[in-house]
């Protein structure tokens, strides 16, 4: 049996939250969605990893979480070293110049949310694109 | 573009329009979510049936009134030195 790809997401919208899984459900057979309700809980997920759990092959984090913010969270990340090579993408409803230029500076990607659930798979896509070539041709191989 | 331009183009035109180059000014929640984006002079809220997923309308405006109720969240700490 292969373990599936996990994708750590955490947002405090549970709307999104739920976009976001819908959107990788095409890719069920091996991606898994783990998801956290905000940045505390998402850190606190992400420090207890070690090397009997399975790594996430993409975090994705939204930016403005009321209880620790993506940024913030962005920052502890690249102080754990079990979490160096994971590929990390802000995500946010707002498409700003200097949250942009934050990702850059912490080796991050931006992606900016939808306004409809028509550009999510777009975005899923956007997501992948962020994975290592192994990676992405493990969770794009299921649809081919 | 001018604001009669944009409203007669498709919802799904100016959703991709909106997604590309609006600026997120912030976001409304009470019964329904809104949100408002500015793009070139005039502003466009878009109010949801459900949050992402169905478009109730779309409202467009040239006065800056519409920024009223979302004051509070325009960031301008960066205006500050």
């Amino acid at each position: 049996m292969t373990l599936k790809n996990i994708i750590f997401y955490a947002d405090d919208d549970t709307d999104d939250l739920e976009l976001v899984q819908d959107a990788f459900a095409r890719f069920t057979n091996n991606v898994e969605v783990v998801t956290a309700k905000d940045g505390v809980q998402a850190l606190s997920y992400l420090q207890s990893l070690n090397i009997q759990t399975p790594t996430p092959c993409l975090i994705i984090l939204d930016i403005n979480m009321s209880i620790l913010n993506g940024r913030d969270v962005l920052k502890k990340i690249k102080e754990l070293p079990h979490l160096s090579t994971v590929p990390v993408v802000l995500f946010s409803t707002s498409s700003s110049t200097l949250d942009q230029e934050f990702a850059k500076k912490y080796d991050a990607g931006f992606v900016t949310k939808p306004l409809d659930v028509s550009q999510m798979e777009m975005i899923t896509e956007l997501f992948i694109d962020h994975c290592s070539d192994e990676i992405k041709r493990n969770i794009r191989r299921h649809l081919s | 573009m001018r604001m009669y331009e944009f409203q007669l183009l498709s919802q799904d035109d100016q959703i991709a329009i909106l997604y590309q180059e609006g600026i997120y000014i912030g976001k409304k929640k009470a019964d329904k979510t809104t949100l408002l984006y500015q793009l070139a002079s005039f502003y466009v809220e878009i109010t949801y049936a459900s949050y992402r997923r169905v478009i109730q309308n779309i409202v467009y405006s040239e006065s800056t009134s519409v920024l009223d109720p979302y004051l509070e969240q325009i960031p301008i700490e960066y205006l500050v030195t």
